[in-house]
């Protein structure tokens, strides 16, 4: 920490007295390239970051700048005025141009945006009020404490002190619960709506981040040059930006810093050769596109990757035991209250229900279930155990003439353990995808507890309480095991956004909220001597274990999982068999998709039995196993099994 | 009314050229999944080696076609196997990618050729003629035969053909085509010289209507690849539809627009995919399960 | 002699061992097949004697020739034919344009017509629906087109991963028929399935998968009476 601290006071006094050194060219070329850089920046938020494909930056760019030009040259507003007023219009730009990504992604998203930009060019390039193909110029000089920045030496620490702040901002970002949440559903959008992320709202975040850089960019650019023209808001601009994000490393801010500060760089000093130069780009962002796609940034990473000797010994890794009585015990005893300013507006028992989950609200939802758990007779557990927590009411699901399942209906009671199972094709995970949002079924109602959600989102059920493992594993690959976790632990809206320009200390206490949260939640599954490592690094059975803590993060009432015990040897599938069981404790139902018929028999209180698509069988474990159906659907006749005793 | 089916014709052709790029694009898509950004380079490069063999080296306009078609075929396969390793893994990388590749051409066009461009003179030199009242051009009609017999072609070819079969397979599903034998990346690598050629053949067309520089390959792959969108992307008929639509609203836009035309021609294009983002036919694609 | 030697095969995936050190054979002209719970890894046992998955280590001859390093798409050059888990047949091309790629590595315009015939003769429903698309097919006519695709390229071995998923009894016991038919004409086959029962009719000997290793083997007559068989599939 103290290196990184002094590092970083070094780079601000060298990046402060820079200016002392470099002739007026040179600073001229330094003040474009600090412009460009905050727009890489951007870009990188929306495509490395959030993974949303964003070809209209250049047009955020140009529409900030055009509008302050029209604002002061055309109608006599002052400098700043009109900055403001650009800022604003360029985020409605932004969340404008984000609508479409709510529909559609990759490359979609990429011809759109691209399209959106290109219509903006044509708009400029004719209308009068832009000055058409000539551009428009008259821009008054930004005037500050009195002083007209004339002088580009004094513009570049109007510059260099934006930047600063924009930057550190971008990084603050990302190191928090929106940036994660950003690098979750860049990594997997399905897992991350299953977790509770709402992927439209952010979606349309993303582009909103990214049109305010564009914005700043922009407003910076029409006070430096003061002239505006078409050609630099052109998607050859926009192909160099791209080239700066790929090549400096789109998923780092700084990579995409000195991205652009180097294209920049290497840009001018080839301004004689400028075709050259763009054939060099283009040629080194395909190179880098096929053997090196985290960029510059990601380099380091991977040398270390090569070179590192850590990884035998975290495939060897064992996992710990686990401790039951942690993990459904609903008090987190590292944090006996919540942090003092948070407590008054929020800790209402009813705001467990309300839209705008915030980081107390989930020690208010503690207590209440503390009290609930306490509090819970005989004849209440009686009452609570007739609840059917899931209802699914002849459900079909047809794909292109294929029926995966046909009228199936099944009810779970709540605080039960259930077992599915049949042949390989049955339906078994169509059936969870369509419990879980991913699928809409053709027909038939999906009620949680009494609420019928059939046509509700991933996201919204995870909301309402349903968690689910995947039989694919589908972890955050490039997040740590405990950002992981801290992704399902966040319960709040996108809304609760609004803090972060606002109310930074906000977030910044809710951060560490969750990171002690997510502390003990890995602690209480065994995970913690891994919590700063890679999914990918981990043995099969760890990365399962994870999946399943992610899974509880976000206290669900109802967890399926699909094939936990795939891949995992007798050990580990016995601490699975614990895990659920505690699971179970905690007040949690449990649906489980298996094969490991060893392990459903001895988990699961009630079995519904698929095949073909249809409910073949559902009983206790020695019913169904006794079910001449069900051996029929398994070895094929009945009679072999008459045969076999 | 006759200045309603005058516009509508004066957009036919257009958006035969239009239709013969959206095919590049779809055909690249439905057999890779691949989303081309430099397409719309290689049609550049095509309409340039077209018009040099054609005004410099005075070759017959179908020969310096022929020759295009061969040159940028050779680019399709260059592209497609040095982004052979993204193949199926990573679409977004492979996007950007082929923006790089774009960007590639387009610099080594402006080396090439130079900036300016030149215009080419149409190859057809008969007066225009007049069906009941509308006149058209003869070199119009050129495009929309070349343009149609392309199309005939390409379908006889992946209807008919064991090479065409095989792409087709490997569109539906790569592992079963896999298992009968078939190279997938060899297939791939014909399907994006396919595409390459198509776009060979639009850019050399159109050089006669518009102006050949190396910035015309921007506002062609736009539109040809927007036309392939909303014609369904990965289906052939929906690309010739999709091409036709964007050059006949083009034609309209221009005509009531003027310069606005691109600017309105994006916006109803936004519209319609955002209420039907498969398209008027649906998106057809590999499988990526 | 065509046998089917595998020796010491496993596969990985990232992490994961799907397949440890397993050895069988299968004899020219024999059934043999491969049976046990999902997960055993008896789908990827047969991926990675196709080449469709990597092997990480193993070594797999046909008649002798070693076939280890073979890349997948030439498999089918060597006489093997492969009929996929869950069908894979062309959905959007017709019956006859995937029977005919089934002969790809043929010339259409001579070599199939004969093979052709075979396959209808065998699959008559195929004839019948010769025109259709693949797509349109119910899920027995997919799996009869996936046989009669694998076998358009006259194979000496055929793989087939669990063709009786989602088939009625009635089907299944047509396509039991078929497949005894197929041995009796000299073909082997190596036959992965759930089904025991379908596999014990086919198959003389069976091996018995679970978590990737052979737990047993022997002749069909003997694991239809074992009841550890059952043990293996029902848990108890």
């Amino acid at each position: 920490m103290k290196l990184r601290l002094s590092l970083l006071a070094v780079v601000g006094i060298a990046l402060w007295f820079l200016p002392y050194g470099l002739g007026p060219y040179a600073i001229h070329v330094v003040d474009i390239a600090i412009i460009f850089a905050l727009l890489a920046v951007g870009l990188g938020l929306a495509m490395g970051v959030a993974g949303q494909i964003n070809l209209a930056q250049v047009a955020f760019f140009g529409v900030s700048a055009y509008a302050v030009a029209i604002l002061t040259a055309r109608a006599g507003f002052g400098f700043w005025t009109a900055a403001v007023l650009a800022m604003v219009a360029t985020l409605a730009t932004g969340m404008v141009v984000g609508i479409p990504a709510l529909r559609m992604q990759s490359h979609y998203l990429g011809i759109v945006t691209l399209g959106l930009a290109l219509a903006f060019t044509n708009w400029v390039t004719n209308a009068e009020l832009s000055g058409g193909a000539e551009g428009l110029g008259g821009i008054p000089v930004p005037p500050m404490f009195g002083i007209d920045l004339f002088s580009e030496y004094l513009y570049y620490y109007l510059e260099l002190i934006v930047f600063a702040i924009a930057l550190g901002f971008g990084m603050f970002v990302v190191r928090t619960r929106i940036g994660r949440r950003m690098r979750a559903m860049r990594d997997d959008a399905l897992a991350a709506g299953a977790v509770g992320v709402e992927i439209p709202r952010l979606r349309m975040l993303a582009f909103a981040i990214a049109s305010v850089y564009g914005g700043l960019a922009g407003v910076l650019y029409a006070g430096l040059i003061r002239y505006v023209a078409p050609e630099t808001f052109s998607l050859a601009n926009m192909f160099l930006l791209l080239a700066m994000v790929i090549i400096g490393g789109r998923q780092s801010l700084l990579g995409c810093v000195v991205g652009a500060v180097g294209l920049t760089l290497v840009r001018e000093a080839l301004v004689e050769f400028a075709t050259y130069a763009q054939l060099a780009f283009g040629a080194v962002v395909v190179l880098m596109v096929v053997f090196a796609p985290t960029g510059l940034a990601g380099i380091p990473a991977r040398v270390r990757r090569r070179f590192s000797r850590g990884q035998s010994a975290l495939a060897r890794a064992q996992l710990q035991p686990f401790a039951p009585s942690d993990v459904g015990d609903s008090r987190p005893e590292s944090l006996a209250e919540p942090p003092p300013d948070l407590v008054a507006s929020d800790l209402v028992a009813s705001d467990l229900v309300a839209s705008d989950l915030v980081a107390s609200d989930l020690v208010a939802s503690d207590l209440v279930a503390q009290r609930t758990s306490v509090a819970r007779t005989g004849a209440e557990q009686a009452e609570a155990a007739a609840r059917m927590i899931l209802e699914v009411a002849k459900v079909t699901m047809r794909f292109r003439g294929l029926t995966a399942l046909d009228g199936v209906s099944l009810a779970v009671r709540e605080g039960e353990i259930r077992g599915i199972v049949g042949p390989n094709g049955s339906g078994k995970t169509t059936l969870f995808n369509i419990v879980s949002g991913l699928y809409r079924a053709t027909a038939g109602k999906v009620a949680f507890d009494g609420e019928v959600v059939s046509r509700k989102r991933p996201y919204e059920l995870s909301l309402l309480g349903v968690a689910r493992t995947f039989q694919n594993l589908r972890l955050f690959a490039t997040m740590t095991v405990r950002e992981n976790v801290l992704v399902a632990l966040d319960r709040s809206r996108t809304a609760w956004a609004w803090r972060y320009p606002l109310w930074p200390v906000g977030v910044w206490r809710g951060d560490a909220w969750l990171r002690a949260e997510a502390d003990r939640l890995l602690a209480a599954y065994g995970l913690s001597e891994f919590a700063d490592v890679l999914p990918s690094a981990l043995p099969y059975g760890i990365q399962r274990r994870v999946e399943i803590a992610r899974a509880m993060a976000g206290r669900p009432r109802l967890l399926l999982l699909d094939e936990p015990a795939a891949g995992l040897n007798a050990d580990e599938v016995e601490q699975l068999a614990t895990i659920v069981r505690a699971i179970r404790a905690s007040g949690v139902t449990v649906v489980v998709i298996e094969h490991n018929m060893g392990l459903v028999m001895s988990l699961c209180e009630q079995i519904t039995v698929l095949a073909s698509g249809r409910v073949i069988a559902e009983g206790t474990p020695a019913q169904v196993v006794a079910d001449t159906a069900v051996i029929e659907a398994y070895l094929g006749d009945a009679r072999m099994l008459e045969a076999m005793t | 009314m006759q200045l309603f089916f005058q516009t509508v014709v004066g957009g036919l052709s257009l958006g035969a050229i239009y239709a013969l790029v959206a095919l590049g694009f779809s055909l690249v898509y439905r057999t890779m999944g691949l989303v081309n950004f430099a397409h719309a380079g290689v049609v550049m490069v095509g309409a340039h080696v077209a018009t040099t063999f054609y005004l410099f080296a005075k070759l017959p306009f179908a020969i310096a076609m022929a020759v295009a078609i061969g040159v940028t075929a050779a680019i399709g396969l260059v592209i497609e196997r040095v982004l052979r390793p993204l193949e199926n893994k990573d679409f977004d990388l492979m996007l950007i990618g082929t923006i790089g590749f774009g960007t590639v051409l387009e610099a080594l066009a402006i080396l090439r050729w130079g900036a300016t461009g030149t215009a080419v003179p149409s190859p057809v030199r008969t007066a225009p003629l007049d069906l009941f009242g509308v006149r058209v051009r003869t070199y119009d009609l050129v495009v929309l035969g070349v343009a149609a017999l392309a199309t005939v072609l390409l379908v006889w070819f992946l209807h008919s053909t064991k090479r065409g079969a095989a792409m087709q397979a490997v569109a539906m599903d790569h592992e079963a085509a896999t298992a009968v034998g078939i190279h997938v990346g060899r297939s791939n690598a014909i399907a994006f010289a396919i595409g390459a050629g198509l776009a060979a053949l639009a850019g050399g067309l159109v050089g006669p209507l518009l102006y050949v520089s190396p910035a015309m390959g921007g506002s062609l792959g736009i539109k040809g690849f927007a036309g392939a969108i909303m014609g369904g992307f990965g289906s052939i008929p929906g690309a010739i539809l999709g091409g036709l639509a964007i050059g006949v609203l083009d034609s309209f836009a221009a005509g009531h627009f003027q310069g606005y035309s691109e600017l309105v021609t994006f916006l109803v294009f936004t519209v319609i995919i955002m209420v039907r983002p498969t398209g008027v036919f649906g998106e057809r694609t590999v499988s990526r399960a | 002699m065509t046998d089917l030697v595998v020796e010491g095969l496993s596969v990985h995936y990232g992490a994961v061992r799907a397949v440890n050190n397993i050895n069988f054979r299968v004899p020219a002209g024999h059934a043999v097949g491969i049976i046990g719970a999902n997960g055993a890894g008896k789908t990827s046992t047969l991926r990675a004697l196709m080449g469709l998955v990597p092997r990480s280590s193993g070594r797999v001859s046909l008649g002798g020739k070693d076939l280890t390093g073979v890349p997948a798409r030439h498999m089918v050059r060597h006489g093997v034919g492969y009929v996929p888990e869950g069908r894979h047949v062309f959905p959007g091309l017709s019956v006859e344009k995937n029977l005919l790629l089934g002969a790809y590595t043929r010339k259409w315009r001579t070599q199939t017509s004969e093979p052709l015939a075979e396959v209808f003769e065998l699959f008559p429903v195929l004839a019948e629906m010769r025109g259709r698309l693949a797509g349109a097919l119910s899920g027995g006519q997919q799996q009869m087109l996936a046989i009669g695709r694998a076998l358009m390229s006259r194979p000496r071995l055929m793989l087939l991963d669990e063709p009786s998923m989602g088939l009625s009894p009635k089907l299944i016991a047509d396509i039991a028929r078929v497949l005894a038919r197929l041995r009796s004409e000299g073909i082997g086959l190596l036959l992965v399935e759930q089904n025991a029962k379908l596999t014990f009719e086919v198959a003389g000997g069976c091996l018995v998968m679970e978590n990737g290793e052979v737990a047993m083997e022997g002749a069909s007559e003997q694991l239809r009476h074992d009841p550890r068989v059952r043990k293996v599939y029902l848990g108890m």
